[in-house]
């Protein structure tokens, strides 16, 4: 099924590849760098899952994830957490994320984790 | 002593020529045989010389004056007494006599004398003068006793005093020396050290304390340890060691405390406490080494931090490179060139490689400084080994994992981290038995542990190298070549089991494979 993906991180690299990786999937694909315009974004597109980075600048990850967690419209925004950290997955949990995976991960988990999240 | 005057010399000697006389002996007294024979009986020798003759001439000595000497009568009569002294004429008691004799006075003197023989006697001297009527000194009667044995003995005994003062300073000398030397020591140290008496007073301390600490000695000694400084030292954690802890487990070692004084601020502090137990002056002295560990944690600290920012960063273009790698197989026609299928496999091996060893450098870093914290909860040590032999076996279709037994027990312990060493066991036994497909898993309950074995048949491992297998770092000798690596994964495994309280350990036979084993207790210790 096709949805509507959102994805932040701070590295235009990993935005770049995750783009081409889910677009070939058939996902509609839109990418932030910048955390602090994320829920401006989610604001006006309305995305079917949130795709997250936890270490960047000034707003992090789990920041986003509780903040999200805590507003009714986007409560049950799902969340998959992406992570080089080694405690990412433990972060992640705490603040409410609906799904984690470590960096460097495996595409076909990647799409797997994807499918499973509404 | 006064003994009746007696005839001149020559006259004695003109009437008497045997032994049997007396001088005087003119048959007036009929007492004088009985006198003579007493004093022939007598241990004493005794002889009597004439002081009116010249050099004052013995004229009379009784038989064991001649046992005593060795010499016989007529070696004897008619000398003066120095003939005994032979050749030792310097000696201070020579000037007693000639005075004594000069002055006609008793004197009593120990003096070396010579038998004829040549051996030494000591002779206890008696010299008495015998006085004329007129107050003329006419003879003198010398007693003497053999006294070598006694003066032996004194000797014996003043060189037994002497040899044991000399030792007594001897020791003394040495005591100081190495109380100098052991002082020296406590003061060279580079960690604090202090000694407190059984009511934990501080009964010394070293330089290194006082610089550490910015006390001075007299603020120090003799107070009690807790009153130090305003009680600064009175720390709950301290207090526990020296009461609680040290009675019971002597020695305590690495006792971590942290404390933060008024003007040094926050020191983070390892100590060694060690109870004095044997009898005597130092019994129940409590020696305390202090570390200052507060700068070294916060090195490793800075360090553990770099290489988690450092691993995180290179992991964000490895996590895309490794993306378009799978974006690029998927890309590629069925019926590409297989050079290029190689070359995209070869690459995707190789950042798997980049990615592990990445990995490993941080759990390294984390373990050496002892940062390895477990996240304990309990789960199903079976599943795991299950769900971790699967993954194995996924990426590894030439090998066949096979898993027998059960401990059928929900371990308490970090899943993630003990799935990491079944993990590496299981890699490993395929990576080092590339010739031989079965991988032999083992699981059981024994006594009170979970026990994992995996078999392979593959290399083996030599005497040699299994005991340094475990070891960081260390590469068996000819794997270098064949299988790359940093060889910490071992390393790792080692110390995740003991942290969990187990046992790793290895059978193996060069060339027919090994057995990697581990052990954890499911009862974990409250300390832990």
């Amino acid at each position: 099924m096709s949805k509507k993906i959102l994805i932040c991180d701070d590295d235009e690299g990993i935005l770049e590849m995750l783009e081409m990786a889910l677009y070939a999937e058939e996902h509609e694909i839109s990418t932030e760098i910048n955390s602090l315009k994320l829920i401006g974004r989610i604001r006006d597109e309305r995305p079917d899952l949130l795709i997250l980075d936890l270490w960047m600048p000034v707003l992090s990850g789990d920041q986003i994830t509780r903040t999200l967690k805590e507003m009714p419209e986007y409560k049950n925004l799902p969340i998959l957490v992406i992570s080089a950290s080694r405690d990412g997955e433990d972060i992640a949990r705490k603040a409410g994320a609906n799904d984690y995976l470590a960096k460097p991960f495996d595409i076909d988990e990647l799409l797997k984790k994807v499918e499973s999240l509404n | 002593m006064r003994v009746p005057a007696l005839r001149g010399y020559e006259n004695y000697m003109q009437n008497h020529t045997s032994t049997d006389q007396l001088p005087g002996d003119a048959g007036h007294s009929p007492d004088l045989p009985l006198i003579k024979a007493a004093l022939d009986a007598s241990v004493s020798g005794i002889i009597i010389t004439d002081n009116q003759l010249p050099d004052n001439p013995i004229i009379y000595c009784n038989e064991s004056f001649e046992r005593m000497t060795g010499y016989k009568r007529i070696e004897i009569i008619g000398h003066n007494c120095r003939f005994l002294q032979a050749d030792d004429r310097q000696q201070p008691e020579r000037l007693k006599i000639r005075r004594a004799v000069q002055e006609g006075e008793h004197v009593s003197v120990e003096i070396r004398n010579y038998k004829k023989n040549g051996d030494l006697f000591w002779n206890e001297l008696f010299i008495s003068p015998v006085q004329a009527a007129d107050g003329r000194v006419t003879h003198f009667i010398g007693v003497q006793h053999d006294v070598t044995r006694r003066k032996q003995a004194e000797e014996d005994l003043y060189r037994e005093k002497e040899l044991r003062e000399q030792k007594i300073k001897e020791r003394t000398l040495q005591l100081n020396a190495s109380k100098e030397y052991l002082d020296s020591i406590i003061q060279t140290v580079r960690e604090s050290l202090v000694v407190l008496g059984p009511d934990l007073k501080v009964i010394g301390v070293n330089r290194h304390f006082l610089n550490t600490f910015k006390v001075t000695a007299s603020e120090t000694e003799d107070k009690s340890l807790y009153d130090l400084g305003n009680g600064q030292w009175n720390i709950p954690k301290l207090k526990e060691l020296l009461e609680n802890i040290l009675p019971s487990n002597n020695p305590v070692l690495d006792f971590e405390v942290e404390h933060i004084f008024p003007h040094i601020g926050k020191k983070l502090m390892l100590l060694n406490a060690y109870r004095v137990e044997l009898e005597g002056e130092y019994r129940d002295r409590i020696l305390l080494a202090i570390e200052d560990i507060t700068d070294r944690r916060a090195i490793e600290q800075r360090k553990d931090d770099f290489l988690s920012v450092a691993s995180h960063e290179l992991k964000t273009p490895l996590t895309t490179i490794k993306g378009y790698m799978q974006i690029l197989e998927r890309l590629l026609p069925k019926d590409a060139d297989e050079k290029l299928l190689e070359v995209v496999g070869k690459s995707t091996k190789h950042i798997e490689r980049l990615n592990t060893l990445i990995k490993e450098l941080l759990d390294v870093s984390r373990i050496q400084t002892g940062n390895i914290t477990l996240h304990r909860e309990r789960f199903d040590f079976d599943e795991m080994v299950r769900e971790t032999a699967d993954t194995i076996q996924n990426v590894s279709p030439k090998h066949r994992l096979v898993i027998s037994g059960s401990t059928g027990i929900d371990y308490e312990g970090d899943e993630s981290q003990l799935s990491q060493v079944v993990s590496n066991l299981l890699s490993n036994a395929i990576k080092y038995s590339p010739d031989s497909a079965n991988i032999e898993v083992n699981l059981a309950r024994v006594s009170d542990y979970v026990k994992f074995s995996v078999t392979d048949f593959g290399v083996g491992i030599s005497p040699d190298d299994q005991r340094k297998i475990f070891e960081r770092f260390y590469r068996a000798s000819d794997t270098q070549k064949n299988y790359p690596g940093m060889g910490i994964g071992l390393y790792i495994c080692e110390q995740i089991v003991s942290h969990h309280g187990g046992n790793l350990w290895v059978d193996s036979e060069h060339g027919k494979g090994s057995t990697f084993n581990f052990t954890l207790p499911i009862k974990q210790k409250t300390n832990e």
